[in-house]
């Protein structure tokens, strides 16, 4: 799993006067991996990624894509990035098919017949239309269409499902894997969490511009949780080998992480006293909320306060 | 070079409308002063050589029997003319960066692989080859009209292009310091107001400074110099007076760097997402 680093943030800062937009991200993705950012609105997510196109200027730190500085070499970087941006606007007096070939002349007119043939085939548009007669979810399908069919290396979708119905959506996240597939590397920031669970390899958590948690979601699929009541008064002890690990007491009952193979544990369940037991996985969701929940919330309050 | 000619043809295609309605009024003005031209000749010969009355066209410096030409000229300095010019240059400059960003459409163009150099240089040159082609149909409107007005020595198109040139000159600066305050702000009103007050308190000074009243004020040179119009004279730039080249001159340079400021602020900013 450890591929070379395409994108790399070294204490990447951004800071208007004494308010931080970002502090302090340090932060690699990896060639060829599916990277989720996540956090809600005012965490730093597009923060970062317009620090990474070479959009704004780093207070401190920097970054590079592909060894090219972001800020000085913004130019090159751009070369290799495809950006879909979260809040599209578009020229509206210009045809479906107008934009797309004014987007790829930007580009010296590569991709052109891709990101046709992926507009009218895959996302049913009528690319003879006037941009402006298009509805919010057409102009995103036409800006992925574009996204997706530049020959780069980097794919950067800020939202990209936002303003989709949930068959495009679908579209959406097939064409990322294809993109994963063919060796391309995307970084893909969003809310719905289902979404980046299902397409992600790692997902970075961002709060009030700070990165608080790196999940591998690969890791994370092998997960399960066990929630298990053994009968006496004491749990039997665990064996090292079977990867468990106690999350949680309530009572009497354990919440149990797993990480090991299936086989030994449930051989191992069946020496023990199980009085009742569950298993299951845990989603994406209740990462998200640790970060993000209430106490999170508590907690920044706490800290404004001590300031 | 192909992003920087997709973007100066995707310029041209926005500003189509606004350029040929202000192309097609100053070709109408252009016709219409010709008009107005041969109807008045020989009333304003006659009042020039009795030294009363259109004391406005003497001001301009036109001797006892002066050429057509000069007498045409004398109407150039119209108000309607200065105001499209000055329109057309402040819009586009305002537009080019701030009202981008206003709009979000800057992000869809400066995402992709397109230098800050490439994106500006689009838009100055969309925006002084705009300024070239409306003063160039005043020049056409005028040329036009003297097959079909009669006028006592009718002037060539090579010398009605030098006063055009001259407006297209003086518009130059104006579109200079909407573009810098453009390419260091986030939207549009803001430049446009300001490159619209700098451009009427720059009028104004120029309309004082030729008050008679105000003749032997102190401060009348300097009204008189702050103003970029005083370098806009249509008589002279068909008298091949020294003065056209050094005014046109001046003009270009102040415009020149008032672009290359704006060139650098635009190189150095941030771009944040829509405002």
């Amino acid at each position: 799993m450890d591929r070379t680093p395409l994108i790399l943030s070294e204490g990447l800062t951004k800071a208007y006067g004494p308010v931080h937009a970002l502090r302090d991200l340090t932060l690699d993705v990896r060639q060829g991996e599916v990277y989720g950012l996540l956090g809600p609105n005012g965490s730093g997510k597009t923060t970062t990624i317009r620090l990474w196109l070479g959009l704004m200027k780093p207070t401190r730190g920097r970054a590079t894509i592909l060894g090219h500085d972001c800020w000085r070499g913004g130019l090159q970087v751009r070369r290799l990035v495809s950006y879909l941006p979260g809040e599209l606007r578009m020229p509206g007096s210009l045809t479906g098919y107008g934009v797309l070939k004014f987007l790829s002349g930007l580009r010296d007119g590569e991709g052109l017949d891709r990101a046709a043939a992926l507009a009218e085939r895959v996302m049913k548009l009528d690319l003879g239309r006037k941009v402006r007669k298009y509805s919010t979810g057409m102009k995103q399908k036409l800006a992925l269409a574009q996204a997706f069919a530049d020959p780069v290396d980097v794919l950067i979708l800020d939202e990209p499902t936002s303003a989709l119905d949930p068959s495009a959506r679908l579209d959406v996240l097939n064409l990322v894997r294809e993109a994963k597939a063919l060796g391309q590397t995307v970084v893909f920031s969003g809310h719905v969490l289902s979404e980046v669970e299902a397409i992600c390899d790692r997902v970075a958590i961002l709060r009030r511009g700070r990165l608080v948690h790196v999940e591998d979601m690969n890791a994370r699929r092998r997960l399960r949780m066990l929630l298990v009541r053994f009968e006496g008064d004491a749990p039997p002890p665990f064996p090292e080998e079977l990867g468990l690990s106690l999350r949680r007491r309530e009572g009497r009952a354990l919440l149990l992480e797993h990480r090991g193979e299936l086989g030994p544990l449930l051989r191992w369940l069946a020496t023990v006293p199980v009085a009742d037991l569950a298993i299951g996985a845990e989603d994406l969701h209740s990462l998200y909320n640790e970060y993000h929940g209430a106490e999170a919330a508590a907690a920044d309050e706490d800290e404004d306060i001590a300031r | 070079m192909r992003p920087f000619w997709t973007l100066v043809r995707k310029n041209l295609h926005d500003v189509r409308w606004s350029l040929t309605l202000s192309a097609s009024a100053l070709f109408g003005l252009g016709w219409l002063f010709v008009h107005v031209a041969s109807l008045q000749e020989t009333r304003i010969r006659q009042a020039l050589s009795d030294g009363k009355g259109f004391n406005w066209i003497r001001q301009m410096g036109l001797g006892a029997d002066p050429p057509s030409v000069e007498i045409m000229m004398a109407f150039w300095n119209h108000p309607f003319i200065l105001l499209l010019a000055s329109m057309w240059a402040i819009g586009r400059g305002a537009n080019a960066v701030g009202a981008e960003i206003e709009r979000g459409t800057l992000d869809m163009v400066m995402s992709r692989p397109v230098s800050r150099s490439t994106y500006l240089g689009a838009q100055a040159l969309t925006g002084t080859l705009g300024l070239l082609a409306i003063a160039a149909s005043l020049a056409a409107g005028a040329y036009a009209a003297t097959f079909y007005n009669v006028l006592k020595s009718p002037p060539t198109l090579g010398l009605l292009a030098r006063p055009a040139f001259n407006l297209a000159a003086l518009a130059f600066p104006m579109y200079g310091y909407a573009l810098l305050f453009s390419s260091i702000d986030i939207v549009r009103w803001r430049p446009l107001t300001i490159a619209s007050v700098l451009t009427l308190a720059g009028f104004i000074a120029r309309v004082i400074s030729v008050i008679p009243v105000f003749k032997d004020a102190t401060w009348r040179p300097w009204a008189e110099h702050a103003s970029l119009f005083t370098l806009y004279n249509p008589v002279d730039a068909v008298s091949e007076r020294v003065r056209y080249e050094f005014d046109v001159a001046v003009l270009l340079a102040l415009g020149s760097a008032l672009v290359a400021m704006a060139f650098l602020a635009f190189s150095t900013r941030d771009l944040p997402a829509n405002a």
